[in-house]
């Protein structure tokens, strides 16, 4: 059974994606804590 | 082959990318360490770290070199399996979650997770579990040092010990300044870092060549690679997995982070973790795949990456990846270093040669040990012995073997330390003989699978009923001065 190039796009396209949010996420989440005081 | 000749960077702008980085941390190091006199905030950052920076260090730590340039040569040899295989280590982050909270919450003033295992099943286990556990971070440390020297080798043509010295050098350096602080502080930096590098690599490959093309090349040229049913990858898979749980179960690395967290931050810090990581080796691997579409020459499966990085974005592309490399080289060494030498210190040091020592003398202990730790690391990587690398492979039943111990430790009341002791001691040496006998990828399952039976077995037939406030052990101030 071979991955079709629908399967290899959506596989990476889902992975970029996540990637991509991870650091804009990190960041609001960084923002959030130094707000409330609760960075460390 | 000539390094220098054959290197995608010059010497000269390596040199200056891993100035500019040595200063940036370094700096950080000594910035964030400067108030942490007290031990709790030195080794542990006072035990309130938060959410955004407990995710990002939990992530960027597990993100090692391997990821960065293993996952491509994975994809690059064993196709789309190779890809997911090497995602599912963010299973043992995952899985790791609800431990982190239970740890937390029965361990308030705990430090490793020698001391979970020493209080829970008795010095036997914990002696068993300290050799495995000592024996698994010096190899990974050693491996990490190594694998410095030689990715900058080949990247920039700088000497191997030149390259591998400065990588310790600067990691030793800021976290002996900053402690734990530094240690988290610089890993949300660098996963930051090495998300966005490898997101700009991925949608340039895309968008220069895209998917069809690449799909077409791979059919043509490396058609293996889109076979899902290739059965070396899925062992691969499997032995991958149950690996990376052993790793994190037992390691100091993931228990100190469980420690220094805020008591409602362990669970969503490595959940999060967990989800944010398993995309890292898909996107990596990836970027391997646009290899035929764009008729580059490999001549080593594990420069794949960096290849194709340099062919789409040329001398900028390289520089990313140098950064990325860096960067995930440094977020491992350094968390390796701080809960290393706090397991030595506390594990050694104060329960066997020092029960009395104040926090203050434990504090200075720990900066010798991260010291001495750094130096024993340059003496073996400079040697180069290829041998103690094959440790950290080797070690794939050893820590398999610890899940069990260590997940129904924390969650059944009546699992007994005999049971404990064997099975750590039977599941390691089952999975050596299947190493041996079988192969690699069988190592950790068959370490895993024997713990388990051996667990399950031992608790049904002699159950113990444990006092959990047993682990709630008084903090180091306090017993030294009863």
């Amino acid at each position: 059974m071979m991955a079709t190039e629908g399967f290899l796009s959506i596989l990476v396209s889902i992975a970029l994606v996540i990637t991509a949010i991870a650091p804009v996420a990190l960041l609001v989440m960084l923002v959030r804590d130094w707000k409330r005081g609760n960075l460390w | 082959m000539n390094s220098v000749n054959s290197a995608i960077l010059s010497p000269t702008i390596g040199w200056t990318i891993l100035a500019i980085f040595s200063v940036i941390w370094v700096f950080l190091g000594w910035f964030w360490g400067r108030k942490a006199q007290e031990l709790d905030e030195y080794v542990l950052a006072g035990r309130k770290v938060g959410i955004a920076l407990g995710t990002a260090t939990a992530m960027a730590t597990w993100v090692t070199s391997n990821t960065t340039m293993t996952a491509p040569e994975l994809a690059y040899r064993m196709g789309v399996w190779g890809m997911l295989g090497y995602s599912l280590g963010s299973v043992g982050l995952l899985l790791f979650a609800p431990l982190a909270r239970r740890i937390r919450r029965l361990m308030p003033f705990g430090y490793t997770s020698g001391d979970f295992v020493r209080l829970r099943y008795g010095r036997t286990a914990w002696y068993v579990f300290l050799v495995i556990s000592l024996v698994y971070g010096l190899g990974w440390l050693v491996s990490m040092g190594m694998a410095g020297g030689k990715l900058i080798n080949a990247l920039t043509g700088i000497e191997y010990l030149y390259g591998m010295s400065v990588i310790l050098v600067i990691c030793v350096g800021y976290t002996l300044l900053g402690g734990f602080r530094a240690v988290i502080g610089t890993d949300f930096i660098q996963a930051i870092l090495i998300l966005t590098g490898l997101v700009v690599i991925a949608v340039l490959a895309i968008d220069k060549i895209g998917f069809d093309q690449i799909h077409e090349s791979v059919t043509r040229e490396r058609p293996e690679l889109l076979n899902l049913l290739m059965p070396a990858a899925i062992m691969f898979l499997f032995n991958n997995l149950l690996f990376g749980v052993g790793e994190i179960f037992h390691s100091n690395v993931w228990w100190s982070r469980a420690f220094a967290f805020r008591e409602d931050v362990g669970f969503k810090a490595y959940f999060t973790a967990g989800i944010f990581w398993a995309p890292i080796p898909i996107v990596a691997g990836f970027i391997a795949l646009a290899a035929p579409a764009m008729d580059v020459n490999v001549p080593a499966a594990d420069m794949v990456g960096p290849l194709v990085s340099s062919e789409i974005l040329g001398v900028t592309g390289a520089v990313l990846v140098l950064i990325m490399v860096f960067s995930a080289l440094s977020s491992s060494l350094d968390s390796l270093l701080a809960a290393t030498s706090i397991l030595l210190v506390e594990d050694i040091y104060r329960r066997h040669l020092r029960p009395k020592a104040a926090p203050g003398e434990l504090r200075s202990a720990t900066r010798w040990t991260i010291l001495g730790l750094g130096i024993l690391t340059w003496i073996v990587s400079a040697l180069q012995l290829g041998t103690l690398a094959q440790v950290l492979h080797f070690t794939g039943a050893f820590v398999a073997s610890t899940i069990w111990p260590i997940a129904a430790g924390l969650f059944w009341r009546r699992t007994n330390p005999v049971g404990a002791v064997l099975a750590m001691a039977l599941g390691s040496l089952a999975g050596i003989i299947a190493y041996h006998v079988i192969g690699f990828y069988v190592a950790a399952l068959t370490g895993a699978a024997v713990s388990m039976v051996i667990v399950l077995v031992s608790t049904w037939l002699w159950p113990r009923d444990y006092d959990w406030d047993t682990l709630c052990e008084a903090h180091p101030g306090e017993e030294s001065a009863a």
